[in-house]
């Protein structure tokens, strides 16, 4: 049986290149995708503590987890064809709109 | 055994992961990120939570990674190449993450680091989650399902699919 702080670790490594994903593109879908990384990073921590302490509650929370980063891939996703349609490109720097 | 495939999967999740945020074209990175969600399930079934592997499969691999895939065809982003990251960008981006990634993994060693394995089986199966869901977390539930018509209302607006709100919604921007 593999030890917990291994795959703590691992989800650490994981969100980590998630964080890096986000503060160092600018492609709007890439950096998406790394908070994606990051959510499932997080939901195998849970995994992970929900194993160390025979708790379903941590499985139960992944799977709203699950949910709820279907709900935020939809919007998002809309939100950049809308921003696609008005600036003809998903550049986050060209998305300026509230700036003032 | 058991090590030899976490450390495979372990590699093959990481390494995908880094393809995601270093390459430059998204439909490889869309298409490593599917393949790092395979090696997380894996990670789940060696976590003994099965059910929650299969939902990771279909869910997270088959839904919302298709979804990520139309949307970069729909946007066609071929003609309009990323614009290189400003290097102080750059530069600060890697060295906060660097410090981050070494300080949660130092932290995660010196206090998180379990001395006992758990002890006996753990049972994560459908049923077994199926069951404390209806028992404990009906309302999260039903409110996860508002969530998603909501969020499935709001993705039809955005996008632009009512006849008139596409009209209505470039009149506030202009405004």
């Amino acid at each position: 049986m593999i030890p917990t702080h291994w795959f703590l670790i691992l989800s650490g490594i994981l969100f980590t290149i998630g964080v890096m994903g986000v503060l160092t593109r600018k492609n709007g879908i890439t950096i998406f995708m790394s908070i994606e990384l990051m959510v499932n990073a997080v939901n195998l921590t849970f995994l992970a503590y929900a194993r160390q302490f025979h708790d379903v509650h941590g499985v139960i929370f992944v799977f709203f987890i699950m949910a709820i980063a279907a709900a935020e891939a939809a919007v998002g996703l809309a939100i950049f064809i809308s921003l696609f349609h008005h600036r003809n490109t998903i550049d986050v720097d060209e998305a300026n709109l509230m700036h003032w | 055994m058991e090590f030899a495939i976490f450390f495979l999967f372990a590699a093959i999740a990481v390494i995908f992961a880094l393809v995601v945020v270093l390459h430059r074209n998204p439909v490889v990175g869309a298409l490593s990120l599917v393949a790092s969600f395979f090696a997380l399930a894996v990670m789940y079934v060696l976590l003994e939570a099965p059910f929650v592997a299969a939902l990771q499969v279909i869910v997270y691999a088959g839904a919302i990674m298709v979804l990520f895939l139309f949307v970069i065809m729909l946007l066609n982003l071929k003609h309009v190449a990323e614009p290189p990251t400003r290097p102080v960008q750059q530069f600060l981006g890697y060295t906060a993450c660097s410090a981050f990634g070494i300080g949660i993994v130092y932290f995660l060693l010196k206090y998180a680091a379990f001395e006992t394995l758990p002890q006996g089986y753990f049972q994560a199966d459908a049923r077994t989650i199926g069951i404390r869901m209806f028992e404990a977390y009906v309302f999260p539930f039903e409110m996860v399902s508002i969530l998603l018509l909501a969020a499935i209302v709001g993705a039809l607006v955005l996008s632009g699919r009512i006849p008139g709100e596409r009209a209505r919604l470039d009149a506030e921007v202009g405004k």
